[in-house]
């Protein structure tokens, strides 16, 4: 299914990462024990409802979480060889923006209003490749153009407030492409964007990886640019990976009842499955009051008894994807069905 | 730019012209008379002090005497407690002190408030945080009178550092400055800290570091503008008040500034000084809420002035 991981050293290795936050309800598991693997050039797309754990899981390994509140309590993430969250800050402050960049959700507020585009786009490269002011500020124009801003050498000068949402989350990619760096980490990219902006983004973001050869960590809630984008998914639910898989058979064959309820809640246009949409019930769950055993089993159409008692962990299914669920959503019966109104 | 310079100017105008009418009519219906206390005034001499200062005059004539006296000349009249003097000379006198005080006061002011918020805001909930929030409300509780008393036992009769009182040096000029930059500070510091907290939270703080820019370039290039904004709105109507100068402080420290007149020259019935003191206030206090317009215009670029 994807050629290119397994076989060399992955760009990017984490290992059992644990995040906790402080809050007035007590301590917070945000992340509890993901790993994953992401290879160069790949993208791996991290899907999952707000207050999954998806952006905090990122930020994590780029050292922007909050602290206090937040804490980094277990882990390691090997990036080219070196722990990112064993690092001290300002080896780390080395990697992002160089090595490893962002984009994030909302380009209206994620660039800074006082500054210029020319001011925050040459304050990277003249940091972590040495630019002088003018290098900086041509190469900043070529991204600029790159990421199809037309005129760019008169608007770099403007602000963000004169250019549209598409054309800031532009601007945010060209900035975030400048040091030409080796992973790309995407905060829900295009949710903020009309519909035919975002396919334009992603479009976008997709040539610039083919030419570049960036691998891209997708966080989205959208499986739409999964498909569009990734090689292969980690579906993420109250902290936790539930099911991993390369995007075809994670679209094909799901085996974990939550990507199955993701699934069925999208329109198809290929004819299979009902046509009537059906929405997970219930809502995501509150992280502080955690139920017992599996997160999911409130909102989950096969629950057993079992799923009170024992919490899954992922284990290869027949079909090569990693699930993390105690029943074989195959040939299970959806028990709760018939309950719900 | 220009179209919003006239445009404001006309309405400083307009402001001016308000407050004069309404401080004239305020003033003509409060009973009493500048020349009321001075007992056994023959009639002829009462009628001659009324002569001389235009008081004998119907109401509306008085008004238009002098709206055209302030609009043709810059004439504020004679000062009617203070006499042999105009009401120009009393502020061409009492304005340098004040505004040297003010100006001491204000450069005070704005290096302990903003540093003290800077560090509140970026060790937040810190021994320091706590410890200088505490004292800048303190600053804000404190009346100046108390403060003076405590700095004067301190630096003048125990360790005699400064001189306790007078107008002529700058060592002179220290210790009514703190006094009167303190609450100031305690201000300062309080809006800084609340700018740069609610600034840091913002994402492109989040943007600027996810570049890797070190903490020192993000506080200072990405945060500190926008967390200004608020000190500058505070700054415009506190320099009019802090360069008019302050009563308390100006007696305490026997200082020939304006401060004094605000009182006096209502309690004296000194209509024209009284009327000189409002309309020099009200001028220098639209004229900071100007520059405070210009100010933020130029900080915060999605600012339009029009």
């Amino acid at each position: 299914m994807n050629e290119r991981s397994g076989t060399d050293r992955p760009l990017l290795a984490v290992e059992n990462l644990q995040v906790q936050f402080r809050t007035d309800e007590g301590i917070v598991q945000a992340v509890d024990g993901i790993s994953f693997t992401i290879a160069a050039g790949e993208t791996l797309g991290i899907v999952g409802e707000s207050g999954s754990g998806k952006s905090v899981t990122n930020l994590a390994l780029m050292g922007l979480i909050p602290q206090p509140p937040g804490k980094v309590v277990a882990g390691q993430a090997r990036f080219q060889g070196e722990d990112l969250l064993g690092m001290s800050p300002a080896a780390l402050a080395k990697i992002r923006g160089n090595r490893i960049a962002m984009i994030f959700q909302d380009p209206m507020t994620s660039l800074n209003p006082f500054l210029t585009v020319a001011q925050q786009m040459t304050e990277v490269t003249e940091l972590h490749l040495g630019f002088s002011r003018r290098q900086a500020l041509d190469h900043a124009v070529a991204m600029l153009e790159r990421v199809g801003i037309a005129d760019a050498g008169r608007r770099i000068f403007g602000y963000p407030h004169e250019f549209s949402g598409g054309m800031r989350q532009r601007v945010m990619i060209a900035m975030a492409l400048s040091c030409k760096p080796d992973l790309l980490i995407a905060d829900e990219p295009t949710t903020a964007l009309d519909v035919t902006i975002q396919a334009q983004i992603l479009e976008m973001m997709q040539q610039l990886q083919r030419e570049e050869g960036t691998a891209i960590i997708m966080i989205t809630h959208d499986l739409g640019v999964v498909a569009k984008l990734c090689h292969r998914v980690n579906v993420m639910y109250a902290g936790r990976f539930v099911e991993k898989a390369p995007v075809e058979r994670l679209f094909a064959q799901p085996r974990h009842p939550y990507t199955l309820g993701l699934l069925e809640s999208l329109p198809r246009l290929d004819g299979q499955g009902s046509n009537r949409l059906t929405a997970i019930s219930g809502s995501p769950p509150d992280l502080a009051q955690l139920p017992d055993g599996c997160a999911f089993r409130p909102r989950c159409p096969y629950a057993i008894e079992r799923c009170a008692s024992e919490t899954p962990t992922l284990v290869d299914q027949e079909n090569g994807n990693r699930a993390a669920c105690l029943i074989d959503v195959t040939t299970s019966p959806r028990v709760a069905e018939t309950k719900r109104p | 730019m220009i179209l919003f310079l006239v445009k404001r100017l006309i309405w400083i105008g307009l402001t001016l012209w308000a407050v004069f009418t309404a401080s004239f009519l305020l003033m003509s219906s409060v009973p009493g008379g500048p020349f009321q206390s001075e007992r056994n005034m023959s009639p002829e001499v009462r009628l001659r002090w009324l002569e001389r200062y235009d008081l004998d005059a119907p109401l509306h004539e008085q008004y238009t005497n002098q709206l055209t006296g302030l609009v043709t000349r810059f004439d504020l009249g004679l000062s009617m407690s203070l006499q042999d003097f105009t009401v120009n000379d009393v502020i061409a006198q009492g304005f340098p002190v004040s505004a040297s005080l003010g100006i001491f006061a204000l450069v005070f002011a704005l290096a302990l408030g903003l540093a003290a918020g800077m560090v509140s805001a970026l060790w937040r909930q810190s021994i320091w945080d706590v410890a200088l929030m505490s004292l800048a409300t303190l600053g804000i509780a404190l009346p100046n009178f108390v403060l003076a008393s405590v700095l004067i036992l301190l630096l003048v009769f125990k360790l005699p550092i400064f001189p306790s009182a007078g107008w002529g040096s700058l060592e002179q000029l220290v210790l009514p400055a703190i006094c009167l930059g303190a609450p100031f500070a305690a201000y300062i510091a309080r809006l800084t800290r609340t700018g740069l907290l609610e600034i840091l939270s913002q994402d492109f703080i989040r943007t600027a570091r996810a570049k890797g820019l070190p903490a020192r370039r993000v506080v200072l290039r990405h945060a500190l503008r926008g967390a200004l904004l608020p000190v500058v709105s505070f700054l415009g109507p506190a320099i009019a008040g802090i360069l008019t100068g302050s009563l308390v402080v100006e007696r305490i420290f026997a200082l020939p500034g304006l401060g004094s007149h605000f009182i006096e020259a209502a309690t004296q019935r000194d209509y024209s000084l009284a009327m000189g003191m409002v309309l020099f206030y009200t001028a220098l206090l639209t004229t900071m809420n100007l520059l405070v317009d210009l100010a933020y215009a130029w900080l915060d670029p999605r600012v339009k002035l029009d």
